[in-house]
């Protein structure tokens, strides 16, 4: 089974980098059989999921005043909320996709959500301390997800 | 409620790219006041440039938007290459137009199929359509797919294209290699040509704006990566008079700019504008599906902007099968741009309308100003008079319905929020 994990967000944008970084350092532990890839384009989701069983997205979500704190969703047959982990700060979010590609039957075998609460998308801001200091959280959800299952 | 007197507030707008907010005040049955309120954020980009080198701001201007990223590195390019007196060969140029198109096969594909055509289908997104519309969406989502093909070949990534350098690219695509996409963009330009079928059968609110449209044009082919603007007005100026012809202007309610034309005020720009003043330019599929949809060679409803841009999706395949089929192997894919103190303009068509790019480098080709002007700032004002009218007309209706379309006018200009601010709410109070 081939495994996939997406970090979605754009570095310039504050703690929208979350995703780009986490994906990063989860590329360099050279997992193997794991495709890493960073878009800020949710929508690519769609097809970069149909070749892949096992899918990990990562994403910041947006601020709810706890910054730093990595929620963990994994994608089942409940419905996603347009506010659910994973929202960030794009047009046709992450969770609008996956319900997308729910209604189309293209949900891969097994989809995580990781979400890691942002502080502030300012532009040209640098990530915030309370983000950074839980990247590696982040990266363990990711790994501990692609884990669950025997590839 | 009455509705003589309220106010809609309309907190997130959806299908928009970002977030945005609109305010429509009515007092004694009369629109008195409409607000789309902007949250740009203060001049970042153009900030962040300052002290970078003038190899740079193609790559870094192509990450302020996910959806446009080619238009901002064209517009950098041409921008730059004019500042150090650069001219690019033909086939650089075909090639950035070959980029581009496969931008627009990508953007208004998203918009039309995923955005827009909800509103017209009456489904409250994409999600709930895709239930009954299965192979529509399918169909939105291949054609989406070989514009992405596109820019991942030529672009070297789909997002954010690392293939792009000042001067032209690092590398150029084999004849083979730009082959092999043929079949894929054959069969986007059919799914193209289904498109506009689709959108030429929805139903249109009544809404004829006469609006100072401006747009680029050349003497050869419909404007994508290089032009001089035109206005409808019969006004004409190059690129590097666009700052001696538009000025923008602080408005109390938003962060971002409204930007006036000399002599006129608030214009609009992007798929109508384009096509109004370029349907001549058009090849001739997309014409023949112009003319079958009935849309003539103007169109001024914004409501059919979503015909508008179908039909520039048959024109950037045909345009991308063109460029293909005539490419020969063996040119220089870059030329040396030698840098010295100058200042360049740059202007292309985003999907949304003309992009403008302005640099000042010092004599080693550092960047000492940077000026940007994207298109939906340039759109504001347009924005909030067809809301002006269209809630005028519409006061009968109780405040949901009425917010709901609202939203859809707004959708017409397909704004990217994100280029030009972060924030957006819409919002409609009661009064």
């Amino acid at each position: 089974m081939s495994a996939l994990v997406v970090g979605i967000g754009n570095r310039l944008r504050g703690d929208d980098a979350v995703g780009p970084e986490v994906a990063a350092r989860v590329a360099q532990l050279g997992l193997p059989d794991v495709d890493v890839v960073e878009q800020d384009e949710p929508l690519t989701l769609i097809d970069l999921m149909a070749d892949h069983d096992v899918v990990v997205v990562v994403d910041a979500t947006g601020p709810r005043g706890h910054p730093g704190s990595v929620q963990v969703c994994q994608v089942g047959s409940g419905r996603l909320r347009r506010d659910a982990p994973a929202l960030g700060s794009h047009g046709l979010g992450v969770a609008e996709t996956v319900e997308l590609a729910r209604a189309l039957g293209r949900l891969p075998q097994r989809l995580t959500l990781v979400g890691l609460e942002a502080r502030s998308f300012s532009p040209g801001a640098s990530m915030s301390a309370p983000v950074r200091d839980r990247l590696d959280d982040a990266v363990r959800a990711v790994v501990d997800a692609l884990a669950v299952v025997d590839r | 409620m009455t509705h003589q007197g309220r106010e809609l507030m309309v907190g997130t707008l959806a299908r928009v790219e970002g977030e945005g907010a609109m305010r429509v005040v009515v007092r004694d049955g009369q629109v008195s006041d409409v607000q789309l309120r902007i949250y740009e954020p203060p001049r970042f980009f153009e900030a962040f440039l300052r002290g970078r080198s003038y190899t740079e701001p193609p790559d870094l201007t192509s990450r302020i938007c996910g959806i446009c990223p080619v238009a901002y590195e064209m517009s950098a390019c041409q921008a730059i290459e004019a500042a150090c007196g650069v001219t690019i060969p033909e086939q650089i140029r075909l090639m950035r137009r070959l980029l581009y198109c496969g931008e627009w096969i990508e953007s208004h594909t998203l918009h039309v199929y995923l955005l827009h055509a909800p509103d017209f289908l009456g489904y409250p997104g994409a999600i709930e359509m895709a239930k009954d519309h299965r192979d529509l969406v399918e169909r939105g989502l291949r054609l989406k797919k070989a514009g992405n093909a596109l820019m991942t070949l030529v672009g070297g990534r789909a997002v954010h294209p690392v293939n792009v350098r000042v001067g032209g690219f690092y590398r150029f695509p084999t004849r083979s290699e730009l082959g092999a996409l043929r079949p894929q963009l054959a069969r986007a330009l059919d799914d193209a040509l289904a498109t506009v079928s689709m959108a030429a059968g929805f139903e249109f609110p009544e809404l004829d704006q006469d609006y100072e449209y401006v747009a680029l044009r050349t003497d050869h082919d419909y404007p994508i990566e290089t032009g001089t603007f035109v206005t409808s007005s019969g006004r004409t100026f190059g690129v590097d008079a666009f700052d001696t012809w538009v000025t923008e202007e602080q408005v109390p309610h938003s962060h971002a700019l409204h930007a006036h034309l000399r002599d006129t005020g608030p214009y609009v720009v992007g798929p109508l504008a384009r096509y109004s003043l370029n349907h001549d330019l058009l090849p001739p599929t997309a014409r023949q599906a112009a003319d079958a949809a009935g849309l003539g060679p103007t169109c001024r409803n914004p409501f059919r902007s979503i015909v508008v841009r179908a039909v520039e999706i048959v024109a950037a395949c045909e345009e991308a099968l063109r460029i293909i089929d005539g490419w020969s192997d063996g040119g220089a894919p870059s030329v040396p741009v030698p840098a010295r103190a100058g200042t360049g303009h740059g202007a292309t068509e985003a999907p949304r309308g003309v992009l403008y790019h302005r640099y000042e480098l010092a004599a080693d080709g550092t960047v000492l100003d940077a000026r940007i002007v994207p298109p939906t700032s340039q759109n504001q004002a347009g924005i909030e008079h067809d809301l002006r009218d269209f809630v005028q007309a519409r006061l009968d209706l109780d405040t949901e319905e009425l917010t709901r379309q609202c939203e859809q006018a707004i959708r017409n200009y397909d704004p990217c929020i994100s280029c030009a601010t972060h924030f957006l709410d819409l919002t409609v109070e009661e009064a």
